[in-house]
């Protein structure tokens, strides 16, 4: 499997102009524009909050859509969802402050989902926040929805026994990354968090020591979803949620089955993004991506009202590809994560030897070796298309496959020895980053590192590579969410670092406290220009690529398109052709 | 009797115990901090620390050995992060899973069992016939074939033999279902209908072997004084080759059924990761993936049972089978 990280940090945005990510809904399925320009704002408009959600054209409502993945999702309590197939799996039995109206045709708009709208900035400080709740919002029980279950729920995600979920929100509120010392949910389960308050049913307050703009953004993560406390059953919720979105989780055995039924007391009138076109739906765990995508392509009995999880795996693509009747079931679509070369510059010093690494690089000749390039496209950007604002550069051209000469002219006769660390799950890459490198004149001495632990390792500041591959993917589509998190020198410490690259720049990082204190529409253009200058003036960094998702699905399927989020499967607008 | 099974229990605890304390330090040997997944991101020197003491990471490892054992006998309480209390036998809390180890195992055993029976008795009947018929028609046509037949399951792996066959069966011709689990207490049709593809891929391939195995032992048989005298005494043939050479000859198959049989029972990875069931193999290979250091234990502990148990079912069949054979 390969390493994903899903994360973001502050700043500040209101208008958003998304580049390229995702393919289209146009209620066949069968998307696979990859490279169209989207774009989409903030909704301040109540109307644009409420539902119901816009038909998909040709969608049928009614059967069982399935879904046939590897393994089981990590997580199914909204408080602990933090891995892709969670994130997508969970609007469908849990609805959050906020979402993203996402139709797949090239629109992006944060609305609000509990929420009336995306939040009001207060003071207009971005320090203190209010959401007021829409009415007719229910639980499964059919007992209604109020800011005292959405802040039941804040809180609990402070208790240290409900691991994997993200931590923005109780970072913000306690002003301090350690929020469970700060405030201990345990001993105070009748009251709430610092900074988070209730003035009555319809109203939710957010105040924070710092300005955190982002709030709606990172509102719309899962676990602002709303629980009733005597529902609370601590870490066995995982196995069983209380819903409040269109499904109710009626069946979970681990790694076998997850199956979903109507959550009759949802109402499509306050949902402005589900669709709940499937009477059920039903998570079958087991086979790999090879034969869940073989199941799809022979579309016999229940499979052809299945999604195939796990994606096209490179040795059923030329298959896939050429074969002409599986087009209208295939979903392609650039995904937001971003692979790197990553280069730590606390070791390589020399910026020439960096900017010869990024005139060296083979692009084409790594993509061939990930799986082609129906599963990743080059970039040369350290943002990702998907970005808010996004522009498209070469700090140094060399085209497709390298320029060596430039990379020789660069390094001038020296040969710089250099330690590449690379995953022992996939070895090929080293293999092919070495042979390439080395044309260039740099002498690459290859380490393997164990793959579960190489996130952990790399983020040592004391790490002895050189050289490794990274990736990103931001929870929110923002500059602000990729190039603080990555490039800020003041935030590395000795363990768990994001900056991997270890660069510190007192220039850099005061352009970024410069943007992330600009208003907030101001900001989108402001990053992209950061791309460019972080890129020519410090090289921490050779962009690689972007993954392209490549699904398929049954042909009694229809309605997926890829989240212009988190570049997987969107699920709220399936349908089951009837 | 009673003393040799006494005996062989006692060594059968014995190996168990020192099965459990090389499975706990492995839980301490792993390149893996135990608590890592326990920690969100950012986590810090400091919230880790915490951790291992509500965890009891930092009690002398005979207590926690002991605690875990402990637990196993008498169930034990886990704390609110691990569930609270875990009821015997205890094996403890997975966060991969979000249950008690007990829970997967209890789901998971059923699957592997279903399995590896039916394809014993399957590749034990096929691989012992042919390898018998071989021998008693050596030099026929059907013995040429029977020798092919092996040499070709003996040649090919699983994870072909099982991707051709779902190719085939599954995908293709639409003959068989998508594998599958069901309760044979529950519907006994989808049960069977469910794995019989995984049933048909390893009685190919161990019945092959077995039938190499049998053929070369009962050849052996056949020219020893024993059978020889049967016949002169008059008896009929198949009383000789039946009662009498079948019985002597199958003693070393036995054995190895039994190794196979209890090796297969604690995981038949790549059968379950073929055909994408969630069986006790699956289940301790994404427990390896995942870093699920309760879930690796406890597999690694109920596959040395299935071993350990085999083990005395062989010894106790030599008696049964072979009269020369006293239990001592």
């Amino acid at each position: 499997m390969r390493l994903k990280r899903a994360a973001a940090a502050g700043g500040a945005l209101a208008l958003l102009a998304v580049m390229g990510a995702c393919s289209e809904n146009k209620g066949t399925g069968g998307g696979n524009d990859t490279d169209r320009v989207q774009s989409g704002s903030i909704a301040t408009d109540p109307k644009e909050s409420m539902g119901p959600a816009a038909e998909v054209p040709g969608a049928t409502k009614g059967g069982t859509f399935r879904v046939i993945r590897e393994t089981k999702i990590s997580h199914l309590d909204p408080q602990r969802v933090y891995s892709f197939a969670g994130l997508m799996n969970a609007p469908l039995y849990a609805r959050f402050l906020t979402t993203f109206k996402d139709d797949g045709s090239g629109k992006v708009t944060l609305v609000g989902d509990l929420a009336e709208t995306p939040g009001t900035d207060v003071n207009k400080d971005c320090k203190a926040w209010e959401f007021k709740i829409k009415d007719g919002v229910k639980f499964e029980d059919g007992s209604p929805i109020t800011s005292k279950e959405i802040a039941y729920g804040i809180a609990r995600s402070f208790d240290p026994d409900l691991t994997g979920g993200p931590t923005y929100l109780q970072e913000w509120l306690a002003d301090s990354p350690q929020y469970d010392a700060k405030w201990d949910f345990k001993k105070n389960k009748a009251s709430l968090p610092p900074g988070l308050t209730t003035p009555d049913a319809k109203t939710l307050k957010f105040e924070f020591a710092k300005p955190h703009c982002d709030l709606p953004f990172a509102a719309s993560l899962p676990y602002t979803a709303p629980l009733k406390a005597d529902k609370d059953t601590g870490v066995n919720l995982d196995n069983l949620p209380f819903s409040s979105g269109p499904y109710k989780v009626t069946k979970n055995t681990a790694g076998v089955e997850l199956v979903l039924e109507r959550n009759e007391n949802w109402d499509p009138k306050t949902d402005p993004v589900r669709h709940a076109y499937p009477d059920k739906i039903v998570w079958g765990f087991g086979p790999d991506a090879e034969a869940g995508a073989n199941r799809v392509i022979a579309d016999n009995g229940d499979d052809q009202s299945a999604l195939a999880w796990n994606g096209v795996p490179s040795a059923l693509i030329a298959k896939v590809t050429s074969d002409q009747a599986l087009k209208p079931r295939s979903v392609q679509g650039q995904t937001p994560s971003l692979w790197r070369l990553t280069i730590n510059t606390s070791r390589v010093t020399d910026l020439s030897v960096r900017q010869a690494l990024n005139y060296a690089i083979d692009r084409d000749g790594f993509i061939k070796v990930y799986g082609g390039e129906a599963t990743a496209k080059a970039v040369t950007t350290l943002l990702p298309p998907s970005t808010i604002g996004y522009e498209k550069y070469e700090a140094y051209p060399a085209g497709a496959t390298g320029d060596v000469d430039k990379a020789k002219q660069l390094l001038a006769g020296k040969t710089p020895e250099l330690v590449l660390g690379v995953g022992d799950d996939y070895p090929e890459y080293g293999t092919q980053l070495k042979g390439n490198l080395e044309k260039a004149g740099f002498k690459v001495t290859l380490k393997s590192i164990p793959a579960d632990a190489k996130l952990d390792e790399v983020g040592k500041k004391s790490n002895p590579w050189d050289i490794y591959l990274d990736q990103w993917a931001a929870d929110w589509p923002s500059g602000a969410a990729v190039l603080p998190v990555l490039f800020d020198g003041r935030t590395i410490k000795a363990e768990n670092n994001s900056n991997t690259s270890y660069v510190n720049n007192d220039d850099i990082n005061k352009e970024f406290d410069r943007v992330l204190a600009l208003p907030a529409a101001d900001q989108a253009k402001e990053w992209a220009k950061l791309d460019q200058r972080v890129m020519k003036e410090l090289a921490p960094a050779v962009p690689l690529f972007v993954e392209q998702g490549y699904y398929l699905h049954g042909s009694k399927v229809g309605g997926i398109y890829l989240s212009s989020i988190f570049g997987y499967p969107a699920l709220t607008s399936a349908y089951v052709k009837q | 009797m009673t003393r040799f099974l006494v005996r062989r229990l006692l060594t059968a605890v014995l190996t168990l115990f020192a099965v459990s304390v090389l499975s706990f330090l492995m839980f301490f040997g792993l390149p893996r901090d135990p608590v890592s997944g326990m920690c969100p991101k950012n986590c810090n020197a400091e919230r880790l620390e915490r951790v291992r003491t509500e965890l009891g990471l930092r009690d002398p490892l005979v207590e926690q050995y002991a605690n875990y054992m402990k637990g196993i006998v008498t169930g034990r309480d886990l704390g609110s992060s691990q569930g609270g209390r875990c009821e015997a036998p205890c094996l403890g809390y997975s966060y991969v899973n979000s249950e008690a180890v007990t829970d997967t195992l209890t789901r998971v055993l059923p699957v592997t069992l279903s399995i590896v029976i039916p394809a014993a008795v399957l590749w034990l009947v096929l691989g012992v016939g042919l390898g018998m018929i071989s021998a008693l028609r050596r030099g026929t046509l059907l013995d040429r074939l029977a020798i092919g037949f092996s040499l070709t399951g003996a040649s090919l792996q699983l994870y072909f033999v099982g991707a051709v066959l779902l190719l085939v069966f599954t995908y293709n011709l639409r003959l068989t279902p998508v594998p599958s689990y069901t309760s044979i207490f529950d519907n006994p049709w989808k049960w069977a209908s469910g794995l019989v593809l995984a049933w048909v891929a390893l009685a190919f391939l161990f019945s092959a072997i077995y039938a190499r195995l049998s053929r070369a032992q009962m050849l052996e048989t056949l020219s020893e004084d024993f059978v020889r005298t049967a016949r002169a005494k008059g008896l009929a043939k198949p009383t000789v080759y039946g009662r009498h050479a079948l019985r002597a000859a199958i003693t070393p198959v036995v054995t190895i059924a039994g190794l196979d049989v209890g090796s297969a029972l604690g995981g038949t990875v790549i059968t379950e990761t073929t055909f994408g069931l969630q069986g006790l193999g699956r289940t301790a290979i994404d427990a390896v993936r995942s870093g699920d250091l309760p879930t690796i234990m406890a597999t690694v502990l109920i596959s040395a049972v299935f071993i350990v148990v085999a083990n005395i079912v062989v010894d106790i069949l030599y008696a049964a089978i072979d009269p020369r054979v006293r239990l001592r």
